[in-house]
């Protein structure tokens, strides 16, 4: 038996895009949604050797804040778990400094954005540091996570039926997510998420489209979407690969 | 990916598939129930501070004539190729 998958996209960014998957069971979509958060493995700040750390944060504060700035994650096979990547930071006060003063010593692993704010710096004060960044998964710690908003609803179709009575007050009717409308994908932003904005007058009935999901990922820059997307799937098919080759022994 | 098996019988295996969570057990067990001499399947797994058992245990009943190995086998090899069928569609939607 194989599945016939159908994906159409609603909105598209870079970092941030909503698909419609047709022909997904709820436990295959759910399987999908959590590999993206816990199983795509990103670049991240481990260890961090501070050379001077004269502010006003501990070593272990400021070392967390810098595991937690996204790094963009280079291409599959270039790196191996246990790989590193140093990259330090040299900043001295009166400044504040970001995640844009990380110098990386490999042009793929770089801070996916330069304004993240990491210790404001007194005047005399100065931070200087070389920091270790490894590839793990989100499982084993929230900075290696590369999908932050990844969720899935179901499909909704919509369908007016009738005209309400002239004189009632109209209920607002809210919805959120794509709506399927005569085929046609409408997200319920279009229209404020209500629907009696879009049926004014008129009653409308709403229901769940079987085997359907609008995905919503949101990557926090490590890749792009579609990146984290294929990686998702590629992590479940090497684990049902690896458990057909156990099975078999 | 360790396996071990906790219970066997002719139509029936429990299994304990080491080092995974419910994103592979439940895309495992989904699967599983698609299969039509499969007629029950099933896993559980209790918390990391729980103690005890703590990696999943799968249970598979197959209709009579099935070896319930062969029905696992051949739900991986549909979780594979779904994994694939999915990666395909989105890529060819991006």
């Amino acid at each position: 038996m194989s599945a016939e998958y159908d994906v159409e996209f609603v909105e598209r960014e870079d970092r941030d895009a909503r698909f419609l998957v047709q022909g997904i069971t709820p436990a295959f979509a759910n399987g999908i949604r959590r590999a993206m958060l816990a199983d795509v493995p990103t670049m991240a700040i481990d260890t961090v050797r501070f050379v001077e750390n004269s502010s006003v944060m501990f070593d272990e504060q400021l070392a967390l804040r810098l595991g937690l700035v996204p790094l963009t994650t280079p291409p599959v096979g270039e790196f191996v778990e246990d790989d590193t990547v140093t990259l330090s930071i040299d900043v001295e006060g009166p400044a504040t400094a970001y995640s844009g003063d990380l110098v990386s010593s490999d042009d793929l692993v770089q801070p996916a954005d330069e304004n993240v704010p990491i210790i404001d710096l007194k005047d005399g004060q100065r931070l200087e540091a070389e920091a270790d960044a490894v590839l793990d998964r989100g499982k084993d710690h929230a900075k290696h996570q590369g999908g932050v908003a990844v969720g899935y609803r179901h499909l909704q179709r919509v369908a007016a039926v009738e005209d309400l009575p002239e004189f009632e007050e109209p209920d607002r009717r809210i919805v959120r997510g794509v709506i399927e409308e005569d085929g046609e994908l409408v997200p319920t932003s279009e229209f404020d998420h209500d629907l009696s904005n879009r049926y004014p007058g008129q009653e409308v009935t709403l229901e769940d489209v079987p085997n359907s999901f609008v995905f919503h990922v949101e990557t926090d820059g490590s890749f792009s979407v579609e990146e984290l997307v294929t990686r998702a799937a590629d992590t479940i098919e090497s684990r049902a690969t690896e458990l057909e080759n156990a099975v078999q022994l | 990916m360790e396996l071990r098996v906790t219970e066997s019988s002719e139509t029936e295996l429990s299994i304990e598939i080491a080092g995974e969570d419910h994103t592979f057990m439940n895309v495992l067990k989904g699967t599983l129930l698609e299969h039509d001499d499969v007629s029950a399947a099933t896993y559980d797994v209790n918390p990391e501070q729980s103690g005890g058992q703590t990696e999943p245990i799968l249970t598979v009943k197959t209709e009579s004539g099935v070896d319930p190995l062969d029905a696992l086998e051949e739900a991986a090899v549909d979780v594979r190729e779904k994994a694939v069928a999915f990666r395909e569609a989105f890529e060819a939607a991006a």
